[in-house]
């Protein structure tokens, strides 16, 4: 079995992966910046002793992905998990001024997963097996002025993952969202958030982990994120629009 | 480049700066953070002053840069970047038979830092420090450029760098050799001894003969019982003398129990009474006897409480270590504890050992003994610093970088005489300009601005 890792450089990714890696399972990272996937996987190899390998794939660029997962899925066939952890917060404000910002934050949040997931889905319905698993985000799950590109294009994909959720469980195929709360990550690196609420990416990795074990399909992360949620979501509309969130 | 505005500290808590601080994920923003900053490389934060906080420039955190690059599984030699921890080596190569050279007193250490501290153990009377076993490593210096440096290349600026408190440039990765053992477990053997000349003569007496040698005293215990303590001896066991049950679990994966003291106690739970009442109930619970501990227990104890510096509460602590001179080394340590009672300090944990030489320039151990404290940070406690200080300059002694807040830049020079002029040189060869700053560098006069 093999653990394919789309975003190698997130430390979710990584806590996650370690998990898999400490059974022995193949890890093989992708990711855009240049040797930066090499790194965690010899790093990888060193560490757990499992086989490792580093591929290059960008989000953004639809239309090498066909290339890339048939490749990758040539050569290791066996590939049983994925986990695609690619994203980009972005800046609200730019965004708002600045429309390249919210087609990026759209894109590689939304559109460049979409693009994988349904390249992988056919792979995986075709053998009748497989884990997909993405990481969407709690701010997916209801708009606020202060992030609401980021938000949507999560909010998008949520929705997504369960219309492929749907498609695929006849299939036996199993889809996974996780949706992490605050995370000490580099992409919140500096942002002032309530101490109390942020999650280490251990942690988070370790939920993403026993979630794709028991093939779970939607995992708030931690869980109390899910009582947060759905306090915020249930705030009727014509006082949420007056709020300063 | 993100940056976090924090008020920022060594392990002691004291003292605290305002900092501008960043976690670069790798060499190419550092170079850019290099162009317009004087920054202060930082690893973990535990040294215990403010060796790694910068009030005037950037503190650039070596977290993330934490990958293994390679491992000679024959050699044991491990090439790792900086931001790799003891821990990360521990959990990975103990089982392998595997084990650090040096290790200092906890496993949340870099090894850019302890190259910067050239840490030193409980074997430093037979090995040395870290830096004996770190056979080269890349640093990126004030130009941007990445200098690679061992013992034949660059030499200068290696032994300017071990030790150098991390003022020379951001180091990047290192090969370490490793050590080889066939279990993760210590024989250790405790021997208590009724006072301080019984003690210094038993050091003296045994420490060569074990690979780990160290001696907690009891500070508090006057008359006749001053100076009592706790000699405590040891060396890695070998597999085939462990009882069956220790060989059965030398080859599990172990799990380490941890509590966290959660935040900050309000008061200073740290008296003079809570620390009689620690100092007598150590030195009556301890037993003359042998047994073996795992590493855990036996290298890092304190691991075992995260956060245990919060006991200390807001105000920190100052660690307190001084090496000085065999020749008269004990009437040295003698005139310190007395001053320490004197001024009605305790200290929760004062430990004793016996140092060999060491080659980095400004690298603190030399052969010698070494005695350190920790003290809460209260009225009288820098005052009576200042104190030691003095009594340590008479013997001709020194006091370690890494745990220091309170050198001032005469009695730091007074005390690295000789030294500090041959760093000076090096460091103005690889960094005129003074890129590397930290808060310790400006107050000692290691750095101009």
């Amino acid at each position: 079995m093999s653990l394919l890792v789309l975003g190698a450089n997130s430390l979710i990714a990584q806590a996650a992966a370690s998990h898999f890696a400490a059974e022995g399972e193949e890890i093989i990272f992708c990711g855009r910046k240049q040797d930066e996937p090499e790194k965690y996987a010899n790093d990888f190899a060193i560490r757990y002793k499992c086989k490792t390998s580093a591929e290059y794939i960008d989000a953004l660029d639809y239309l090498s992905h066909k290339k890339f997962i048939e490749e990758v899925f040539t050569k290791t066939p066996q590939i049983d998990y994925v986990l695609i952890v690619f994203g980009y917060l972005g800046t609200q404000e730019t965004a708002q001024n600045n429309f390249n910002e919210a087609h990026r934050i759209i894109d590689t949040n939304y559109t460049g997963v979409v693009s994988v997931c349904e390249l992988l889905a056919a792979e995986f319905e075709s053998v009748k097996k497989g884990n997909i698993t993405v990481i969407s985000s709690v701010a997916g799950d209801r708009g606020r002025q202060s992030n609401y590109m980021y938000g949507s294009a999560k909010g998008g994909l949520s929705v997504y993952l369960s219309g492929l959720r749907n498609r695929l469980y006849k299939s036996g195929v199993n889809v996974l969202t996780i949706k992490p709360g605050f995370v000490n990550t580099p992409m919140t690196y500096g942002m002032p958030l309530p101490k109390l609420l942020v999650s280490s990416p251990e942690t988070i990795g370790k939920i993403i982990y026993r979630a794709m074990k028991k093939r779970k399909s939607i995992v708030y992360a931690p869980f109390f994120w899910w009582w947060i949620m759905k306090i915020i979501t249930s705030i009727p509309e014509f006082i949420f629009k007056k709020l300063k969130l | 480049m993100k940056f976090e505005e924090l008020e920022l500290s060594g392990f002691g808590k004291y003292p605290k700066a305002k900092c501008k601080v960043t976690r670069p994920p790798g060499i190419f923003d550092l170079r850019e953070l290099i162009k317009n900053n004087s920054i202060t490389p930082r690893g973990l934060g535990r040294s215990y002053g403010d060796a790694a906080i910068n009030e005037k420039g950037v503190v650039a955190e070596s977290t993330l840069m934490n990958r293994f690059i390679s491992f000679d599984e024959n050699k044991g030699i491990l090439k790792c970047e900086a931001g790799v921890t003891y821990k990360d080596i521990l959990e990975t190569f103990v089982l392998r038979g595997w084990f650090p050279p040096v290790t200092p007193g906890t496993k949340y250490v870099t090894m850019g830092g302890a190259i910067g501290s050239d840490v030193h153990g409980k074997n430093h009377h037979k090995v040395g420090s870290i830096s004996s076993f770190i056979k080269s490593f890349n640093i990126l210096t004030a130009t941007g450029e990445i200098i690679e440096c061992s013992r034949k290349k660059n030499s200068d600026l290696f032994w300017a760098t071990v030790g150098g408190m991390g003022l020379t440039g951001f180091i990047l990765d290192c090969e370490i050799q490793l050590k080889k053992i066939s279990s993760p477990y210590i024989y250790n053997k405790a021997i208590k001894l009724k006072n301080l000349d019984i003690l210094f003569n038993k050091i003296e007496e045994l420490s060569d003969q074990y690979n780990y040698s160290v001696a907690w005293i009891d500070i508090v215990a006057a008359g006749s019982s001053y100076g009592r303590g706790v000699l405590l001896l040891g060396n890695n066991a070998e597999l085939d003398e462990l009882p069956e049950k220790l060989k059965k679990r030398s080859k599990a994966k172990y799990i380490e129990k941890k509590i966290t003291v959660p935040f900050e106690i309000p008061f200073n739970t740290l008296n003079k009474f809570t620390i009689s009442l620690f100092n007598a109930g150590f030195y009556t619970t301890a037993r003359n006897g042998e047994d073996f501990q795992h590493y855990d227990k036996y290298f890092y104890p304190l691991d075992f409480i995260l956060d245990w510096n919060h006991i200390y509460s807001k105000s920190g602590l100052i660690q307190y270590q001084l090496n000085v001179p065999l020749v008269k080394g004990k009437e040295a340590i003698d005139k310190v504890l007395k001053k320490v009672v004197s001024y009605g300090g305790g200290s929760f944990l004062a430990v004793i050992k016996k140092m060999g030489d060491q080659e980095g320039i400004l690298s603190f151990p030399f052969k010698g003994y070494t005695l350190s404290m920790d003290f809460p940070v209260k009225k009288g406690t820098i005052e009576m610093c200042c104190e030691l200080d003095k009594i340590v300059l008479e013997y001709g002694g020194r006091t370690y970088l890494t745990k220091d807040s309170i050198l001032d830049e005469k009695t730091f020079k007074q005390m690295y005489n000789g030294i500090w002029e041959k760093w000076m040189e090096i460091k103005m060869k690889y960094d005129p300009k003074n890129k590397f700053t930290s808060n310790l560098g400006r107050r000692i006069g290691l750095c101009l601005f």
